[in-house]
């Protein structure tokens, strides 16, 4: 066991974990942050996204203790200035959410995506959320709301 | 009005949110964590178990088998045929012969490893055309499962006055629904005595009967409620973790949880029908199709699931979208040492897409006719017979959605070598096959003045919750959305049936129709549409206990004609075409989807948005049937070796909505679900044929089956 300080969500967090422990495991079972999906445990889906300092990795493969000193970031951070984040408004205005296990995965991808690049082509988009595996949508109206979130929140710089 | 509106889902803010309880996070850390111990055989006699290691373990608290079940080892969603646990002998590789609960996942899971099991070796059937022929029986009545014939007409007859007749063999795999949570429940005993289990599900009432069944209690001494669903399509529509979950609720006493990882996914739930098709068209020189005869050999696994269901479906099916006057079809279904086949979108549809679209581009192909052409000559439209010599009395758009397309198959351009197009049809029947299959709901108040809708009907992501609250209010004509939605729990729901074979919103929308007519003609009594605010009158009646109104649905169908099949299976039908354009690689034999055009007539939209939802998700299961998805027994493991289309994968998708209107359904509204999927692996197989001259008759059209398939062609 040992002990790991990160900034979770905004909020600095220390926890005690285990040296074979993933980030998935912490997050969920001692976080209790369930937004967090483990999809296959492999790495190959992307259900249990997270951001470390900002950019996306599969939490099932990160070990909880390299999140020490990291900046973590989950789904609930999208939202926690009280209103829903552009991304949030428009997978729910263009119907990107059908069984919503992939959503937050997504979600972060394209939040990350949007950091990085404020103007992404249909291709940009599609590249952002290619290791996000979906069964229901079929992606489009995925990269539908991606593209305007982006255009929103252009527009709020 | 809200029908026809892109109403926001009702469950997309818990999603987004992240807060959206699946069942895996209702679990907490009082819960034993429970998992299974399957056969490594295929085929075995179990000869001994030994779980002493297991059961020695620090925090183990029970192992069950067989002996351990009180009630009926028995469960099937059509017969009971299929163990819990497995008594003496496993018939498939992952076969569940003990449940291990232990007092964390770690524990349980490294319990299960320790338990050792001897087996004596079978002789393995690895395919129906052993089994039909093998002395080796998998269950005592023989091999064969199921036999299905549809006659029609003299199809020996509409053959010799056939100016061209095509026959070929198609053959499709082993494919897994891969939704994307794999299946979870956690249970407890409350604190009536009754036996609680939330789960990922398509079917709550269902599952119920069958924990009562193997337990030995009655029905109302169960409670399942569905935790919010990652995806089904078939997959949990038989009872997957709920049965073990309920046992080990009963022995311990204690909460359970249980989650299957992905490997356990795999090997544990049923699969899409390999099926082999031998199918043999035949047509006069102006296109005119005269007859079709269909030989096809499904391997069903060795219990049955839905494959009766997938039998008799792919059958009446067989013909695609088309008026043939002579049609000879012999569907059978045997029992091999496979995964279990079971429903998946389409139940066995999808596959025969394949072979009767391959077949009308030949044949128009031998008579110099446009692919287009031929299935508007051919399509079935208001008063054609269908191949049960059903009369489709309305709403059937087929040649909608062929006009729909018409215009961009027009313009179509080659871009180059490699390019390509092709058309898939399909049509469908909403409901199950020729049997009752009804829906429950009912409706209430509360005593602040709203309307209380309680619903059975499992929303599996597809969208059901907020399509029956839309037809709801339009039914009640609300103007505002003034509806609190109770659902998915046996203990405040009707029986609404499965989600599954594209039936709720036809069938479930028809029964909130009928619950709402009750409930408006108490409300016109009552004042409501004079101006009575709701309010005033749930207050007054509260006083008297709320009123409740019942809905029911079962849609008008006979029964097939055991020798012909000849009936009226389905109420109604959906239809599509799909157009799509390909770009093959001839070098590499990679098939890229670049385009679908996709056209279907679902009647009436209730959500448009929705709809859309479900054509591109459905496009993209087509293209992981055509192009990447095969489950090989034994080998299939995980996301590593099993292929799922990703987003650079998908092709551009245009959906292009086609209302007929369906008069039995809700506003009009049939189905979509399936449908979505069906004709675009045939879609796919035309366009390659027209890209590279080759006809793939086998899926998936991988890299190395397409690329052999160049180079077989180059030689020629």
């Amino acid at each position: 066991m040992k002990t790991i300080s990160f900034v979770l969500n905004g909020k600095k967090t220390s926890i005690e974990v285990d040296d074979n422990e993933t980030l998935l495991g912490a997050l969920r079972e001692r976080l209790g942050i369930t937004s967090v999906k483990e999809g296959c445990g492999i790495g190959e889906c992307g259900t249990c996204t997270v951001l470390v300092d900002d950019e996306p990795h599969y939490s099932c493969l990160t070990l909880a203790s390299k999140a020490n000193g990291r900046d973590i970031k989950t789904v609930e951070y999208l939202s926690s200035s009280g209103v829903l984040h552009p991304l949030q408004e428009a997978f729910i205005k263009s119907g990107a959410v059908q069984c919503g296990y992939c959503t937050p995965g997504m979600l972060l991808c394209a939040y990350s995506l949007l950091l990085k690049n404020a103007d992404p082509d249909a291709r940009d988009i599609k590249e952002a959320i290619s290791g996000n595996l979906c069964r229901c949508t079929g992606y489009i109206q995925i990269e539908e709301a991606i593209k305007n979130a982006a255009e929103i929140c252009k527009c709020d710089r | 009005m809200f029908i026809g509106q892109d109403i926001t889902r009702v469950d997309a803010l818990d999603k987004v949110l992240g807060t959206a309880a699946f069942a895996h996070d209702l679990k907490n850390n009082t819960m034993l964590f429970a998992c299974v111990v399957r056969s490594s055989r295929p085929h075995a006699m179990i000869r001994k178990i030994d779980a002493s290691a297991a059961l020695a373990l620090d925090g183990v608290v029970k192992v069950l088998s067989h002996k351990d079940i009180p009630g009926e080892n028995l469960f099937g969603a059509i017969k009971k045929d299929q163990p819990f646990l497995a008594e003496g002998r496993v018939r498939y590789k992952g076969e569940a012969i003990l449940v291990v609960v232990g007092v964390t996942e770690e524990i349980a899971r490294k319990a299960s490893g320790l338990v050792e099991i001897e087996y004596e070796d079978l002789e393995y059937i690895s395919d129906p055309f052993l089994s039909m022929r093998s002395a080796i029986l998998i269950h005592d009545g023989g091999n064969l499962l199921s036999h299905r014939k549809v006659i029609k007409g003299d199809a020996g007859k509409g053959f010799e006055s056939s100016d061209v007749v095509v026959e070929n063999t198609y053959s499709t795999t082993w494919i897994d629904h891969a939704y994307m949570e794999t299946e979870a429940g956690i249970g407890y005993t409350d604190e009536r005595g009754h036996i609680v289990v939330a789960s990922s599900t398509q079917n709550i009432h269902y599952k119920m009967k069958e924990i009562a069944r193997l337990l030995a209690i009655p029905p109302e001494q169960v409670r399942v409620v569905q935790a919010t669903t990652g995806g089904g399509f078939g997959g949990k529509l038989d009872v997957t973790v709920e049965g073990y979950i309920a046992l080990a609720v009963y022995h311990t006493k204690r909460p359970v949880v249980m989650r299957y990882t992905r490997e356990e996914s795999f090997l544990g739930h049923t699969k899409r029908h390999p099926l082999y098709i031998e199918y043999k068209t035949g047509a006069g020189k102006d296109g005119n199709l005269t007859a079709v005869e269909v030989n096809i050999i499904g391997d069903t696994g060795p219990y049955i699931s839905y494959g009766e269901t997938v039998c008799l479906r792919a059958a009446v099916h067989a013909t695609g979208p088309y008026e043939v006057p002579n049609v000879l079809v012999n569907s059978r279904m045997f029992y091999t040492n496979n995964p279990v086949s079971g429903a998946m979108r389409g139940f066995g549809v999808p596959q025969l897409a394949l072979a009767h679209e391959s077949q009308l581009d030949e044949i128009a192909e031998r008579i110099g006719m446009d692919p287009l052409d031929i299935r508007m000559k051919n399509a079935l439209k208001r008063g054609s017979l269908t191949a049960t010599s059903q009369v489709l009395h309305h709403s059937a758009g087929l040649l909608e959605t062929l006009k729909g397309i018409e215009p961009f198959w027009r313009a179509r351009r080659k871009q180059g070598p490699g390019s390509g197009f092709g058309l898939g049809c399909m049509y469908y029947g909403i409901g199950n096959t020729g049997i009752s299959n009804p829906s429950s709901c009912y409706l209430t108040f509360t005593p602040e003045g709203r309307v209380e809708m309680h619903s059975g009907v499992c929303d599996i992501g597809q969208g059901s919750d907020t399509v029956l609250l839309q037809i709801l209010c339009d039914a009640l004509g609300m103007e505002e959305m003034g509806i609190d939605l109770v659902r998915g729990d046996t203990d405040t729901s009707l029986d609404a049936g499965s989600t599954s074979a594209s039936r709720q919103t036809y069938i479930s929308g028809m029964a909130v129709c009928n619950a709402a007519q009750k409930m408006r003609e108490y409300l016109e009594g009552q004042g409501y549409y004079s101006g009575k605010p709701l309010k005033d009158i749930c207050r007054e009646a509260a006083e008297k206990g709320l009123p409740v109104f019942k809905g029911h649905f079962d849609p008008p169908t006979t029964a097939p004609d055991p020798e012909t099949s000849q009936g009226a299976p389905y109420a109604t039908y959906a239809f599509a075409t799909h157009m799509t354009e390909v770009h093959v690689d001839e070098v590499t034999g990679v098939c890229k989807a670049v385009k679908v055009h996709a056209a279907h007539d679902v009647g009436r939209a209730i959500n448009v948005s929705n709809v859309k939802g479900q054509i591109y998700g459905g496009v993209a299961m087509g293209v992981g049937l055509a192009l990447m998805e095969e489950f090989i027994p034994g080998k299939t493991e995980s996301f590593d070796n099993y292929y799922l289309p990703t987003s650079m994968d998908m092709p551009e998708v245009e959906a292009i909505v086609v209302e007929d209107r369906e008069p039995t359904g809700p506003f009009g509204a049939k189905g979509v679900g399936e449908p979505a999927l069906i004709p675009q692996a045939a879609a796919i197989v035309n366009a390659i044929k027209d890209a590279t001259g080759v006809r793939m008759r086998q899926l998936p059209c991988d890299i190395e089956r397409l690329k052999l398939a160049l180079e077989k062609n180059k030689i020629k």
